[in-house]
């Protein structure tokens, strides 16, 4: 089925219950259809996941009376419908908080935290169903929260947010890791950045030689690693600028968490950085924070310009078609909501709203994060796993 | 216990070495407890329930130094008397430290109903039955019996108790605070806003030495996303050397994402998140044997019985069937608190604060169970 977008947006502004701020919760079952998948992870809270080729890789979270150590591998049919084949038990963490394949699909690299001895770990996909473990580079009790990777100088690089510690010195501070995983088995750290422990660093962007670092209430902090606009590498970092977005009265601050740089090859821009605002949650239910997006079209004078709320919902990760100028997000209770981010954006995006699915239904949804993936999009939710959505 | 156990330990807790000094005529004074926990008890007590400063169901322990404080009063009239007092302490909220009431286990409100080991600067003004304080303090809590409060936050935080005495043996008190960051030392945590009313007897009924409290506190956090409430009513009943005593307590607690440690919760925060929330129903009741073997030396053997139900509200991950294995509990607590030299004050009560009745519940310095 397929429904224009006018069309949509004028059902969705119908179907909201919108106040000053924002609607309440995201629309539910427009735009989305779900094609695979669901109800696949039910003796674990699921985390993140990566889908590369054939295959799909998810994390795991906490404590649902297993631990979540665990990564599951994902064999995608003809038609892209997710059936597990394997897991792969990480030692000596309590979360796989994020993973991710290398391009060449040879490698898979995850963060792990909450547990032992945390840090990043990684494995030969040279059959993509069974992960090889080739190396870790662990950094202790307190673990990583994210990893990314990003190809620059003809070298791989991983850039991994290490959480604070529980003493306060220096060495214990949160911070940017990079790492050259260029040989897999002896990834070596090349750079250390701190990062303020307010709360400390939460995710890292990283696109065209310039990382965006998104530092909780600290903000996002905008470094070249290797672009050359200001002489920035992998293994001394120049920081562009930095900015704190609104906290749009939500308690707790700016809480900034993750984002995603768009670039429009319809209009050949770079103008838009689209940041998540985690605010405070009940795990499972409850969840609060905006899509805050800043103009950055001057990297050194970053500047905040439109957002979208939904006053019963918060944000999560995010995932883009650019081509289609498409912004998937996770939004926890919200599901996953899809918004229009065409053209020139500016103040409250609720208007944008393309549509919105809560795939594990109401009560039972609780969406980490969202990937885009051979013509489907894949929906990871923590209480009822690994999902295949159609968009329209 | 979690994962449907029993489990069974010896500990000395609360072990305290209480000062009181004075100068000019008492208009000065210094009132220090020391609380030696972080040696007899540094993973915390076993205690169902209780939560805090990284202790999931077991009661943390205090730090090293639980009070330091120095008050000056002056009369001002009359019957009007005002005092400033500075130090580490109590702020002006709530109600009597748990250690210096009868029952010997920890309430589960502690973090809702006392503010505690804080740098404090409180003003306070007492006219005739009337009681007026005011305080400044850091938000933070402490993180590790060491731990001193972060004194560049003084002053982000503040509470203000008013108090009315019609009788010597009533003290009704009602107290508000706004919390900035309890629960992240540097303060990027969200915000708690607190309310406590509460009425305490403390006389005798019929020749027999009564106590009694009255309870309600309730703490929102984050702009009112996560609320917490807590009725608690207990009493003591003394007749010659025996004493009984009841609690009934009723509080909603958070359930943070605990460490692969099933008593310890993750610290530092690094988000605004937790599992959900539990409601804990209480019923506590005890019997106490109070012996002088020499004079200023006393000891009370007790046993206490404790009966809980823990509920899920509010929605969230957490299921408390799922990780406990029931929804009910049993502890008994068999000991003795051993009191050597003065009787133990009622902390948190500095200044003109300090001249209300101190306790007569008979409470000691020492406890071995």
């Amino acid at each position: 089925m397929i429904i224009k977008r006018s069309l949509l947006l004028f059902s969705v502004a119908l179907l909201s219950c919108q106040d000053s701020s924002g609607p309440s919760l995201p629309p539910d079952g427009t735009g989305f259809t779900i094609v695979g998948g669901g109800n696949n992870v039910l003796e674990r809270y699921s985390s993140d996941l990566w889908v590369h080729g054939n295959y799909a890789y998810t994390g795991t979270w906490g404590n649902r009376g297993n631990i979540g150590n665990v990564m599951k591998v994902w064999a995608l049919d003809a038609a892209g419908a997710p059936s597990l084949v394997g897991s792969v038990t990480v030692p000596g963490i309590g979360t796989v908080s994020d993973l991710q394949v290398s391009d060449d699909g040879q490698l898979l690299v995850l963060s792990g935290e909450r547990g032992s001895n945390g840090g990043i770990f990684l494995y030969g996909l040279n059959d993509p169903a069974q992960p090889t473990p080739v190396g870790s580079a662990l950094v202790g009790r307190a673990g990583v929260h994210t990893v990314t990777l990003s190809a620059i100088g003809g070298r791989l690089y991983a850039f991994a947010a290490r959480n604070p510690g529980t003493d306060a010195t220096p060495a214990e501070d949160p911070a940017l890791l990079i790492y050259d995983i260029s040989d897999p088995a002896a990834p070596t750290l090349v750079a250390r950045v701190p990062v303020p422990r307010n709360y400390g660093i939460h995710d890292t962007f990283v696109r065209d030689g310039i990382a965006f670092v998104f530092a909780w209430n600290t903000g996002v902090i905008i470094y070249d690693v290797g672009n050359g606009i200001r002489g920035g590498t992998p293994a001394a970092p120049v920081e562009i600028s930095r900015l704190v977005t609104s906290d749009d009265r939500i308690a707790g601050g700016p809480a900034v968490h993750n984002g995603w740089w768009f670039h429009n090859p319809v209009t050949g821009e770079r103008r838009y950085l689209f940041i998540g605002q985690e605010g405070p949650g009940v795990v499972g239910s409850k969840s609060s924070g905006d899509i805050h997006v800043v103009d950055v079209a001057d990297l050194a004078h970053p500047r905040e310009v439109a957002f979208l709320r939904f006053t019963s919902a918060g944000t999560h990760n995010f995932w883009m078609d650019e081509e289609k100028q498409i912004l998937y997000a996770a939004y926890y209770n919200g599901g996953v909501v899809a918004l229009d981010v065409s053209g020139t954006l500016a103040g409250n995006l609720s208007g944008r709203v393309l549509g919105g699915i809560r795939p594990g239904g109401a009560g039972d949804t609780f969406t980490w994060g969202v990937q885009l993936a051979n013509g489907s999009l894949y929906a990871i939710d923590m209480l009822s796993g690994l999902w295949q959505l159609r968009t329209e | 216990m979690p994962g449907d156990r029993s489990l069974g330990e010896i500990r000395l807790v609360q072990p305290t070495v209480m000062v009181h000094a004075g100068a000019f005529s008492d208009r000065l004074r210094l009132v220090g407890t020391l609380n030696l926990e972080g040696l007899t008890i540094p993973d915390g007590e076993l205690a169902p329930g209780d939560w805090g400063e990284g202790f999931m169901d077991r009661r943390h322990p205090h730090t090293y130094a639980h009070e330091l404080v120095l008050s000056y009063a002056e009369r001002l009239g009359r019957s009007v008397r005002a005092s400033l007092s500075a130090g580490k302490g109590f702020a002006p909220f709530g109600t009597d430290d748990p250690m210096a009431r009868p029952i010997f286990r920890y309430p589960i409100n502690h973090h809702l109903a006392q503010i505690l080991e804080r740098a404090v600067a409180i003003v306070g003004i007492r006219a005739g039955p009337l009681l007026a304080e005011g305080g400044l303090f850091n938000g933070d809590e402490p993180e590790r019996p060491s731990q001193w409060p972060r004194i560049s936050r003084f002053g982000d935080s503040w509470s203000a108790r008013v108090g009315l005495l019609p009788i010597s043996e009533l003290e009704l008190q009602g107290s508000h605070a706004e919390v900035h960051s309890p629960e992240h030392r540097l303060g990027a945590g969200t915000d708690q806003s607190k309310w406590s009313v509460s009425a305490r007897w403390d006389g005798a009924v019929k020749r027999y030495p009564v106590y009694g409290l009255l309870e309600w506190a309730r703490t929102s956090e984050a702009n009112g996303f996560f609320v917490f409430q807590s009725l608690l009513a207990e009493g003591a009943w003394t007749r010659g050397r025996s004493r009984l005593h009841y609690r009934f307590e009723r509080t909603d607690r958070p359930e943070e994402e605990r460490t692969l440690n099933p008593f310890r919760s993750l610290r530092p925060h690094v988000e605004n998140s937790i599992l959900g929330k539990t409601r804990w129903t209480i019923h506590t009741a005890g019997y106490a044997f109070q012996l002088q073997p020499l004079e200023r030396v006393s000891a009370s053997p007790f046993v206490e019985l404790s009966y809980g139900r823990i509920a899920d509200v509010g929605g969230g991950l957490f299921d408390a069937r799922a990780f406990y294995g029931k929804t009910s509990f049993w502890s008994i607590s068999l000991g003795a608190r051993l009191n050597l030299g003065m009787p133990l004050h009622r902390m948190g009560r500095y200044g003109v604060a300090q001249d209300l009745p101190e306790t007569s519940v008979g409470l000691s310095e020492h406890h071995d169970h």
